[in-house]
């Protein structure tokens, strides 16, 4: 994979790369890059299909980083595309021109995330929140417990059973699963 | 004259801007009426009550993960069609309603629909923890926990998924209610009409529904 | 006198025929159930659900002309029941036969889904309109054989008598038209496969495709008379095919037993064949069966 990567490097930059595993590499891009570099994979190389089009947010850079999985089937091999955006005003370019399958993915990030992507069909269409007024659930500053807490509600009456406090019951304090 | 004012929708008779799509609240599309608060007695409820209690139809309409345990209720390991218990193809035509498993408030805005087109008398039955206090998703923020909140629940089967002869079980729990005349949530619900709107707005945030879904 | 005492009978008559169809029903789908190694509902489970139906509480309604298809499909089975006669030769069982009954009695048979295409559409639900469209087409090929196996009948009989073409058949089951007749009987059970709705042709109420076709908008006492109109209608199917094909019955027990045997024809074809496609049914029903019931017409003839 690494003679890839430096072909990769050989016409965008490429900031990092991590290869995970033999058969799946992990690259990082600048985002200006991100949209030449998926059209050239798309068009010039056997990475032509998008298995996974995912974010992660990284509250502690400010940033969220977009991941795009491509798959060489014939070859059997995956690279994975991260590009790090901004938090504050999270947009990206979308790539729903080069797979059609992209739309949803964006329509979800939208809606999870916040992350928007301008010229996507169906952006800012519901798709499982319908009248959601908070900020996006996915995103890390969200507390999805407070906020089901405060939503919904408990029935008076629930107790909790962690599974080591039982252990700690049957075994005394000093744990027995993890005392090594 | 004849010339559109740009940047003005014209609107269709009911007040909808031409080209919106169809919202449910149209009163030209939907009955506006509320149902009339029903009453307990009724003349010969015992004959009436084993009747409906010897045949149940069970709506098909699986809401979360416990749908995958009302597949194996018809086939012959289990056979629910020896109790009477059949499959409702539409809303109309049934009168049990399962709500099988974990409940998100989207699922919620369309369970209401179908329950409010189920005629009367309807029996709601919850299946696994998830309909009893949030289950494994207690803290998930789009599924709602306390299901008696937002519908009438007349028999609730618990357990992370129950079994199909657990799900048997509660039916026979119900059928035994409903011959003793105890199964009236249908009754709970339309005279506590109120009530259940009020806590079905709280959590629907987009509400969109009619007055009451004939 | 007489009109009032025949009316009074056929009251009866119509009354002993639901019964009948509600208890058949339940056998059937007892049969259906031990075939798929279940055990299946009790055999009385159609009159509780019948029950279960005329008690729910609210109806709704969309219109008069929602009214329609159950008052329409019932008055069709009603109408088959009496215009032919149940037993032969016994003046509380011939009903009201006259001549030229068969006629009126092939109509009747379009009247149900005519009645439920006109009363389901008034519901507005999407699917009412493919189911029904599905079933007129469907019966539009089944008619094909069906109507050229009576036509071979009655080209041989020369009336359009019920009773006549009954009292024809009599003198042993050598005479009766199955046998005689050999083609047009072919012709006209193939099609009474399609008129009665179970497996391969039952894509008309095809319950996980389009919830139930023409009837998803009917509930509570709408379904209940849908039900019974099904019942009599199925019975009165079984009774004209016995008359036109079995010689028909001289006694009430006669007639059990015959229209229960020609209604397991059906339900053994059931049980073992999956479901047609409408065109695929439409194909098969102007295939071969209209060939045989045409050979039954040319043999008639020459």
């Amino acid at each position: 994979m690494n003679e890839f990567v430096q072909e990769i490097q050989a016409r965008f930059e490429v900031l990092w790369s991590n290869p995970q595993r033999p058969d799946l590499m992990q690259i990082g891009v600048r985002q200006v890059n991100a949209l030449p570099l998926l059209t050239w994979l798309k068009s010039n190389t056997g990475y032509f299909i998008l298995n996974h089009f995912s974010a992660v947010d990284w509250i502690e850079d400010g940033e969220f980083q977009l991941t795009y999985l491509l798959t060489d089937y014939a070859a059997r091999r995956s690279l994975m595309v991260c590009v790090r955006i901004d938090r504050a005003a999270p947009t990206a370019e979308s790539v729903h021109h080069l797979w059609p399958e992209a739309v949803t993915y964006e329509q979800e990030m939208f809606e999870m995330f916040g992350i928007s992507f301008p010229g996507s069909p169906r952006q800012g269409v519901d798709l499982l929140l319908e009248g959601w007024e908070d900020i996006p659930p996915m995103r890390r500053d969200f507390d999805t417990a407070a906020f089901a807490e405060e939503a919904f509600g408990f029935r008076p009456g629930r107790t909790h059973t962690n599974p080591r406090d039982r252990v700690a019951i049957a075994f005394g304090q000093k744990g027995f699963l993890h005392d090594h | 004259m004849g010339v559109e004012e740009k940047g003005k929708v014209p609107l269709l008779p009911s007040g909808v801007p031409v080209g919106s799509k169809p919202h449910a609240t149209d009163s030209t599309l939907f009955a506006q009426g509320r149902p009339k608060p029903l009453s307990l007695d009724e003349s010969v409820a015992f004959i009436k009550n084993w009747f409906r209690a010897q045949s149940l139809n069970v709506m098909a309409y699986g809401t979360g993960c416990g749908s995958i345990e009302l597949g194996p209720l018809g086939t012959s390991r289990f056979d629910m069609e020896r109790f009477g218990i059949t499959g409702g193809p539409t809303p109309r035509q049934s009168s049990v309603l399962i709500i099988s498993g974990y409940l998100s408030v989207k699922t919620l805005k369309r369970v209401i629909r179908s329950y409010e087109q189920m005629p009367n008398p309807r029996w709601v039955v919850a299946l696994g923890s998830c309909t009893i206090n949030g289950g494994m998703y207690w803290d998930s923020y789009s599924t709602i926990k306390i299901l008696d909140q937002y519908l009438p629940v007349d028999v609730y089967v618990n357990g992370c998924m129950p079994r199909p002869e657990a799900l048997i079980a509660g039916f026979k729990d119900l059928m035994d209610m409903i011959k003793r005349g105890e199964a009236n949530g249908y009754i709970e619900y339309q005279n506590n009409l109120d009530w259940y709107r009020a806590n079905q707005r709280k959590v629907i945030k987009d509400w969109n529904l009619p007055e009451y879904s004939w | 006198m007489e009109l009032l005492l025949q009316i009074l009978w056929s009251s009866i008559g119509v009354l002993i025929a639901v019964a009948y169809g509600l208890l058949t029903g339940g056998i059937v789908r007892k049969l259906f159930a031990r075939i798929q190694g279940r055990v299946g509902p009790p055999v009385y489970q159609g009159f509780i659900d019948l029950g279960k139906n005329f008690f729910v509480r609210d109806n709704i309604s969309h219109g008069p002309m929602f009214y329609f298809g159950p008052a329409l499909r019932t008055a069709g089975g009603v109408g088959i029941f009496l215009f032919i006669p149940a037993i032969v030769g016994w003046a509380p069982g011939e009903n009201f036969s006259f001549a030229g009954d068969l006629l009126l009695v092939m109509y009747f048979m379009f009247f149900g889904s005519l009645g439920m295409a006109l009363g389901g559409s008034a519901g507005g639900h999407p699917h009412t309109p493919i189911g029904a469209g599905r079933g007129l087409s469907q019966m539009t090929a089944f008619e094909v054989p069906f109507i050229l196996a009576v036509i071979a009948l009655v080209a041989d009989t020369g009336s359009f008598s019920v009773h006549d073409l009954t009292l024809a058949q009599a003198g042993g089951f050598l005479e009766w038209n199955l046998l005689t007749h050999p083609f047009a009987a072919a012709a006209a059970f193939i099609a009474m496969l399609g008129m009665n709705g179970y497996a391969p042709f039952n894509v008309v109420g095809a319950p996980n495709e389009i919830p139930v076709g023409p009837m998803t908008e009917y509930q509570g006492g709408f379904i209940a008379t849908l039900g019974t109109g099904r019942a009599i209608f199925a019975i009165a199917k079984m009774i004209l095919f016995m008359d036109l094909f079995l010689g028909g019955a001289t006694s009430i027990l006669e007639a059990f037993i015959k229209v229960f045997v020609i209604y397991m024809w059906s339900v053994a074809v059931a049980a073992v064949f999956p479901r047609y496609r409408v065109d695929q049914s439409m194909r098969f029903f102007l295939g071969w069966p209209a060939l045989i019931g045409v050979v039954a017409v040319l043999l008639a003839l020459f």
